[in-house]
């Protein structure tokens, strides 16, 4: 009965941290002014945040296969979320025409503007 | 308490929590104001559904939602990435043909 409430305490732990990560990743969002830092904010959600809360389902979980899956489940998000930060950073790069407001960079057509 | 209340409460909790997350981002989506900032907001709606989805998973016992959940991952990942494409190949500057490139080093 003991072990059973630890496991518990574990999952709500994991669970409960995961949901301060999402917290902390909407605030970010709706702080941050620029689509870049707007990015590192969404980043905390993609990968730490969704680890936790399958950290917590995994404690919680019995059957293997659901363990196997879950693990699989993160390590799908983490590589594909960086994938699409960069085709979201690329987008911003040609679309936004005040884009030196806020970073800096190279020319476009310079030997370094080939992103 | 017995242990089952316990969970029963801890994951309606988070769903609940993850639902009003889910509803502020919403807002977030639609207020822009660039179309970077409403894929962004999309994507983390994504990623939420799909931590809402695994705790239902374990919440109603029953594994095949951690299967739906891969998919969802997948599908939002696609889309993402469609969508960044359409607008980027609309966009960008086209290439340089290499005879333009070498005038253009001439000239400097």
């Amino acid at each position: 009965m003991t072990i059973a409430w630890i496991r518990f305490a574990l999952t709500a732990v994991a669970i409960v941290l995961g949901l301060i990560s999402f917290t902390g990743a909407v605030v970010g969002n709706w702080r941050f002014g620029f689509i870049m830092n707007r990015m590192h904010a969404a980043g905390i959600g993609d990968t730490m945040a969704l680890f936790l809360v399958t950290a917590g389902i995994i404690i919680s979980s019995v059957s293997g296969m659901d363990i196997l899956k879950l693990i699989m489940l993160v390590a799908f998000l983490w590589t594909t979320s960086p994938v699409s930060s960069h085709f979201l950073s690329q987008l911003e790069y040609y679309t936004n025409p005040r884009l030196d407001d806020e970073v800096e960079r190279r020319d476009r057509n310079g030997s370094d503007g080939n992103i | 308490m017995t242990l089952e209340n316990a969970y029963t409460l801890l994951y309606s909790g988070a769903l609940i929590y993850l639902a009003v997350l889910m509803a502020v981002m919403m807002v977030r989506s639609i207020i822009g104001p660039r179309i970077t900032d409403r894929i962004l907001a999309v994507n983390m709606i994504s990623t939420m559904v799909v931590a809402s989805i695994v705790i239902l998973s374990r919440f109603l016992e029953e594994g095949y939602l951690i299967d739906v959940a891969l998919i969802y991952v997948m599908i939002s990942f696609v889309s993402i990435l469609i969508m960044c494409a359409v607008y980027i190949r609309r966009d960008r500057p086209k290439k340089e043909t290499g005879k333009k490139k070498k005038e253009r080093r001439k000239k400097k």
